[in-house]
């Protein structure tokens, strides 16, 4: 006689939890850089000192009037005044009156 | 980074992220987790390796045509659709125990061990032992953005082993984890630092934790179990998986830490305070304490009846062993390595020294050239470590500026108050170990955990149903 397969079976939960992520829809983008004012966000890690002279460098041969906010003026995200630092950066953001923001570098 | 775009965005300036592309898994679940599409500009491969040229010709031909795109185009705006997931609580999936094991790895929810399957009266089990409401939601966890509800507690600590009873541990532990001072959302990060729990107060025996022989190896079910515990959740329920998912960009890393519990008896039998009296709780008051752990040192033997020959004997190895990576932590005016002192040792110190001087020698006497910590700082990550600079903008103390020398001393350890001294180990052999955190990531977080208000007649009726033979010390 065959034995039948006794061995028990078991229900489980899930054992991930809820998303609570609101949706937030992107910012418009421009239709042009011309004249306009990039803010640079940088973690002062990764070689951003030599990558963001050569972004402002090339973006301001094809932007007429283009303009950038050094990475100094907003501080660094990612060091030790990290939090007081991003707490800030939406008032700093419009206080330097940028159309546009680069955040980098994340490696 | 994604964070400081993500608030540009909110207030309606478009944004681009420079990411490296072994990130890019990694940035587009930041991304979901933040509900908010961004823009990326892909550096391909890592600049910490490429040489001028590389770096410049990657700029121009990958990175800048991003950047424009990116702020010029909604197409290059793209969240992924979240799939429809099942309802906390719900069952998902039904077979033996075997089938089980096979659909949770498929999942990517285990993390390789084989767990205890989750069902309903399991977890019953474990919520039995809080008075908190299974849909209580502690804080909403980075970077996958799901509530860290006590219900997800109780089916992760099923999962890794633990007793039901460890449940007011367990809460405490996410309580401390989910604390802004930890920094979970940084718990991904590359140099793959691991939570140490450290368990103080009555419950360390009640519970048959392991503080002696041996207390940091895994073989003691409630050092084991939470140990795995706090990395099942970390996995399941913030996100941080290692591939073939994604959220864990730890480049090499190790295992989880057993929890380690303090011999508290022998701390205070020389006249110490606990640790647990070190961060400002009263002696017998349950706590649970967490950080994050990047660095083991080897075992410190020390010998000798003074206390400075043990004292030293940490200077000297631990300083070495920890000043390679103290940049990371000093730049940004924190961090908090732990010594394990072995009983043993502990009562030779402490019958000259209390604690606080020991924590004074330590943190005077470790201490390497400014310059070295700036050469390992700039390997690293390519920062230019200005110590000046931060003396003066008030993240260190002026004593990291004391002299223009480059080569002059300065400590590894920022201050002395910074350094956690736990009694543990083998009481018959002199020997101590050092912890060092990953910066101020995974900071030194302490919860008092809360005991349901039956504790004790739950305790009771868990002993009356035990019908097994006492556990053999063969």
């Amino acid at each position: 006689m065959r034995m039948k397969n006794a061995e028990p079976r078991h229900e489980v939960l899930w054992p991930l939890a809820k998303k609570a992520v609101p949706a937030h829809g992107a910012a418009p983008r421009l239709p042009d850089l011309s004249g306009k004012t990039v803010g640079e966000l940088w973690d002062y890690i990764f070689r951003g000192d030599a990558v963001y002279p050569m972004i402002r460098e090339r973006l301001r041969a094809r932007y007429p009037g283009i303009r950038f906010v050094d990475y100094c003026e907003f501080g660094n995200f990612h060091g030790a005044r990290s939090r007081e630092i991003i707490a800030g950066l939406a008032d700093k953001i419009r206080a330097h009156g940028c159309d546009a923001v680069i955040s980098g570098i994340g490696a | 980074m994604l964070r400081a775009a993500a608030v540009a965005e909110k207030i309606g300036v478009p944004t681009v992220s420079i990411i490296g592309s072994a990130f890019l898994k990694q940035a587009a679940q930041v991304s979901r987790g933040l509900g908010l599409p961004l823009a990326i500009a892909t550096y391909p491969g890592a600049p910490m390796v490429d040489s001028d040229e590389e770096l410049r010709a990657k700029v121009e031909r990958n990175v800048l045509p991003d950047i424009i795109r990116g702020l010029t185009s909604e197409a290059a705006l793209d969240l992924d659709a979240t799939p429809v997931e099942p309802q906390p609580g719900s069952v998902v999936f039904r077979g033996t125990l075997d089938e089980i094991q096979e659909h949770f790895h498929r999942q990517l929810w285990s993390d390789g061990l084989p767990v205890i399957p989750p069902t309903r009266k399991r977890v019953d089990a474990f919520l039995k032992f809080t008075d908190r409401d299974p849909d209580e939601v502690i804080r909403v966890l980075p970077p996958e953005g799901r509530e860290a509800s006590i219900l997800s507690i109780a089916v992760n600590g099923v999962m890794a082993g633990c007793r039901p009873e460890y449940m007011p541990l367990l809460v405490a532990i996410v309580e401390a984890m989910a604390d802004p001072n930890f920094r979970i959302e940084s718990a991904g990060s590359t140099p793959a630092w691991e939570t140490l729990v450290i368990v103080s107060g009555p419950v360390v025996r009640e519970l048959d934790f392991n503080f002696g022989q041996g207390a940091m190896k895994v073989g003691r079910q409630a050092n084991s179990s939470i140990g795995r515990f706090t990395r099942l959740y970390l996995r399941n329920v913030c996100g941080y998986r290692t591939p073939p998912g994604t959220g864990d960009k730890g480049s090499i890393g190790y295992t989880f830490n057993v929890a380690l519990a303090e011999d508290e008896e022998y701390a205070r039998g020389i006249g110490w305070p606990t640790f647990a009296e070190d961060l400002g709780f009263k002696a017998g008051e349950n706590v649970v304490t967490v950080q994050s752990v990047v660095c083991i040192s080897p075992p410190v033997y020390s010998s000798g009846d003074a206390a400075v020959n043990h004292v030293q004997q940490f200077v000297d190895v631990l300083g070495r062993v920890f000043c390679y990576g103290s940049h990371s932590g000093v730049k940004r005016g924190y961090w908090h390595p732990l010594i394990v002192i072995g009983p043993g040792i502990a009562g030779v110190i402490a019958g000259e020294w209390s604690k606080d001087e020991v924590r004074r020698y330590v943190w005077e006497k470790a201490t390497m050239p400014a310059s070295l910590m700036r050469y390992f700082c700039a390997h690293t990550a390519g920062l230019d470590l200005d110590l000046a600079r931060l003396v003066e903008e008030g993240t260190l103390p002026s004593y990291y500026a004391a002299s223009d020398d480059p080569h002059r001393p300065v400590p590894i350890i920022v201050k002395p108050e910074h350094i956690g001294l736990v009694v543990a180990g083998d009481p018959g052999r002199n020997q101590s170990r050092g912890y060092m955190s990953n910066n101020a990531q995974g900071g030194r977080t302490s919860r008092r955990v809360e005991l349901p208000r039956a504790w004790a007649r739950l305790r009771a009726e868990q002993r009356d149903m035990s019908k097994l033979p006492p556990r053999t010390t063969g």
